[in-house]
Parts: C-alpha cells; sequence; structure tokens
C-alpha cells in the first residue's frame, strides 16, 4: 500500500464519520429504518487487510460514533465483531473458482449475487447486533429484528447506489 | 515458554478480537444507564440467590444450637407462664389473693430426651438432667404441645420417666368446655389415642372439645394440653362415655420436654398423709 492510497482511504473514512453523525444520526424512514454509512469502510476493506489493523480501526471508528450517539460501546462493539467475522463470511461466499487475489470488493468485481449477499451479511449482522443491544430488553427483540431488516434494506439501496457511481472506475 | 507465545502469536487476531470486545462490552454495561441497571439487578439476584443457598447451609448446622436455646428460653417463659395463670382472678367477689408461694409454685426446666420407646405397652424416656439439675423423682414432664409423663427415678445426671404411654400411668384431666373431672388412660394400641375415663353419661361430651390437665392433679399444672376429643361412644349399660382421645404430643418426634418443678409437692404431699387412716 502506498502512501497516497492510505490519505485517500483516512479521508473516506473520516468524511462517512462526519456524514453520520451530522445529518444521518436524526434521519429514520418510518422511525424502523436507519442508515449506518460509517460501515462503508468495513464493507470496502481489501480482502487481505492485516486482521489485527482492520480489528483495532473497527474499535477506533465505532467508538468515535459511540461518542456522537451517546451509546458507549454499543457500535464498538458491533463494528469489531463484524470486522472480525468478515474472514468467515468470505469463506461462506467463495465463489466457484475461487477468489481472484487482486480483486478489490466492488459491484463492478464481484458481480451483484456475491456483492449483496455480501453486503446483507455484514449489514445484517451489524445492524442486529446493535439494535438488541441498545434495546436491552428480550420483550423487544421483535422491534430491534425489524429495524435490523429495514435498516440492512436501506444500508443495501444506499451502497448500491455508491457502488453505480464507482462503476465507470 | 518460548512455544507459548509462538501460540499466542497464532492466535494473536482472536486475542485481540476478545480483548476489544470485553472493553466494548464494559463499556456498555458500565456508561449506559438501563443497560447498567440490567447488569446491576441481574447480578444482584444471582449472588442473592447464591448467597441465601449458603446462608441456608450454614443456618442448617446451627440448628441444634438454636434448638437448646430456644429450649431453654422456652423453658423460662413456661415458668413464668405458669405463674402469671396463677394469678388469675376467680370470677367471685371475695377478696381472693394468690400467695407468692403458690404464684412461684411451677418452674420449668428444659431437658433433651435421649431415649425413649412408643411401640411397647410399657413406655419410658430417658433425660439428660438428673437430681444435680434439681429434677426429682414424682415431676411432671411436659412438651411445648402436650402432656409427656411422670419422673420415676433420677440418678445424679439423668432421669427416667414414665410415659403416658403406659398402661399404669393415668393423668386427671378435665374437658376443657364444661370442665367435667376424668383421667386419662392409655390402653395400649396406638401411640396417638388414649381413653378419657369416668366421665358420668349423663354430662354432655362434644367431640372436638378440648382435653387439659385438671385443677386436682398433684403432680402436673393446671390446664396443660393432653389432646383433642376423636370419638365420643355409648354402650348400653356403661356408666360412663367411652371417649378417645388424640394426643397432642408427638412421641415420635419429641426432642425436647420440661420437666415441671411443683415447689411445694412436698408439702402436699406431707399434708396429704396426715387424712385419718379410713377404719
Amino acid at each position: 500500500m502506498n502512501f497516497t492510497f492510505n490519505f485517500k482511504w483516512f479521508f473516506s473514512v473520516v468524511f462517512a464519520i462526519a456524514i453520520q453523525v451530522l445529518f444521518l444520526r436524526d434521519i429514520a424512514i418510518a422511525n424502523v429504518a436507519f442508515c449506518f454509512i460509517y460501515t462503508w469502510f468495513l464493507v470496502k476493506a481489501p480482502m487481505q487487510v492485516n486482521p489485527l489493523l482492520l480489528l483495532l480501526g473497527a474499535m477506533a471508528v465505532g467508538w468515535v460514533i459511540d461518542v456522537f450517539y451517546n451509546t458507549h460501546g454499543m457500535h464498538a462493539f458491533a463494528c469489531v465483531l463484524v470486522a472480525w467475522l468478515r474472514p468467515v463470511y468470505f469463506r461462506i461466499l467463495t465463489p466457484a473458482n475461487g477468489y481472484d487475489e487482486r480483486s478489490s470488493i466492488s459491484l463492478a468485481e464481484m458481480k451483484w449475487l456475491w456483492f449483496f449477499s455480501y453486503l446483507f451479511l455484514m449489514l445484517m449482522s451489524h445492524h442486529l447486533l446493535l439494535f438488541i443491544l441498545e434495546a436491552g430488553d428480550w420483550s423487544l427483540l421483535g422491534y430491534s429484528v425489524l429495524k435490523a431488516l429495514s435498516s440492512t434494506l436501506l444500508g443495501m439501496a444506499v451502497f448500491g447506489i455508491l457502488e453505480f457511481f464507482n462503476r465507470s472506475e | 515458554m518460548i512455544q507459548l507465545f509462538q501460540f499466542l502469536a497464532r492466535q494473536r487476531v482472536i486475542l485481540l478480537f476478545l480483548l476489544l470486545e470485553l472493553v466494548n462490552v464494559w463499556a456498555v454495561f458500565k456508561y449506559n444507564a438501563y443497560q447498567h441497571t440490567l447488569y446491576f439487578n441481574t447480578t444482584n439476584q444471582w449472588a442473592a440467590s447464591i448467597l441465601s443457598t449458603t446462608q441456608e447451609v450454614k443456618t442448617y448446622h446451627q440448628l441444634r444450637i438454636v434448638n437448646g436455646t430456644l429450649a431453654r428460653e422456652n423453658a423460662q417463659l413456661r415458668t413464668e407462664l405458669l405463674r402469671l395463670k396463677s394469678q388469675q382472678q376467680p370470677l367471685t367477689k371475695l377478696p381472693y389473693y394468690v400467695s407468692e408461694a403458690m404464684l412461684n409454685r411451677y418452674q420449668a426446666v428444659a431437658s433433651k430426651v435421649i431415649d425413649q420407646s412408643t411401640s411397647m405397652s410399657q413406655n419410658y424416656l430417658t433425660l439428660d438432667k438428673g437430681r444435680k439439675d434439681g429434677i426429682q423423682p414424682g415431676m411432671a414432664v411436659i412438651s411445648s404441645t402436650g402432656v409427656v409423663g411422670k419422673v420415676m427415678s433420677c440418678t445424679d445426671n439423668l432421669s427416667l420417666v414414665v410415659s403416658v404411654l403406659h398402661t399404669s400411668n393415668s393423668v386427671s384431666a378435665k374437658l376443657k368446655r364444661s370442665g367435667e373431672l376424668g383421667y386419662i388412660k392409655w390402653p395400649g394400641y396406638q401411640s396417638e389415642v388414649a381413653d378419657m375415663m369416668d366421665v358420668s353419661k349423663y354430662k354432655k361430651v362434644v367431640k372436638g372439645d378440648t382435653v387439659v390437665t385438671s385443677d386436682y392433679n398433684a403432680v402436673f399444672p393446671p390446664n396443660i394440653p393432653i389432646g383433642i376429643v376423636a370419638k365420643v361412644g355409648l354402650e348400653k349399660d356403661d356408666t360412663f362415655h367411652d371417649i378417645k382421645v388424640m394426643l397432642f404430643t408427638q412421641f415420635a418426634t419429641l426432642q425436647y420436654v420440661y420437666v415441671i418443678k411443683n415447689r411445694l409437692a412436698g408439702q402436699q404431699a406431707q399434708l396429704e398423709t396426715t387424712k385419718p387412716k379410713a377404719e
């Protein structure tokens, strides 16, 4: 990885966090669908990234979000868990001929089926953990699952649209 | 040692993951008010149930000591109760007062039953108090629920008690409701049932009436509960009721009894020997 790539990456992450805490914090569609665009870095990180680095990065980003959302530790918990489960998801979704070493994670490279399945797995696990932890009550389980599902669908739509813009690259 | 470090290095991803998640979970349950109360209440509940179970086990081991203490306390209370009962004024307008000697007539001593029999036709109990503790032959023995028997003989530290479950033992008794006198005699069959004898058939006897010791008892204090009338029968030619009394005392589980010292028993016996002999 060269220095410029890191810089671009860092700014993207900061930008995503900024949008999340400044705008998306108070927006919810029908009060059930929330958008968590800061998970973009978890989704887009290359497959060969150092897992230790990813865990620490997830912890850091999650913690920053927590500070703004006043949910100490919950976003960090979900992010770290999803960062750790990423290799498991890759194994589950291995295409017939195995992965191509050089491919990045994008809609153009990995094609629709793989990308959206991967997106669903990542977002669903993250949101499910987050909302259940936030509710803290087993009687609110149904409502939390509903929020997780609708937020996942919203997230998939948003990421799909973003990928559309990157298709030409 | 090196291999331990190598193993840890191989698992570094999992270890880092666990460490970070632990920190996160700690943060969640410490700094978020609702989750904190969840944690606090749940752990309090677990701790409380575990501690209460431990406490029960500890209490069980102390039961023997606690029982002894309670029996001694009961003996004190009984003495005081007997004293207070003697003070009860009769329903007359006469200037009657109870003398000091009569008030302090009865004193209770708690004692443990170390041996007893209930299945033979003559049953005895052995108590762990004797002459050194002031027990004399002829004293009354009661339990917290009813009547047990009379002291037959003593050594320095032990006493032998003739139980009411003895074919030649009898306790002067009266029916609580009507005051009719009779005496309790054990026929020798079941350890819970005794007969009440000498209640004239012309007097009314109600099933469920309590049988207590009578006022004319030389040994027992008055109004000590003995049992409850279970069955009243009458044969055609009988003069007396055939009353079956369910005894209150549970002889099978008897552990602690109270020996009632009657301070005036010697005086009463001495007095009654001066009765002129019949011709």
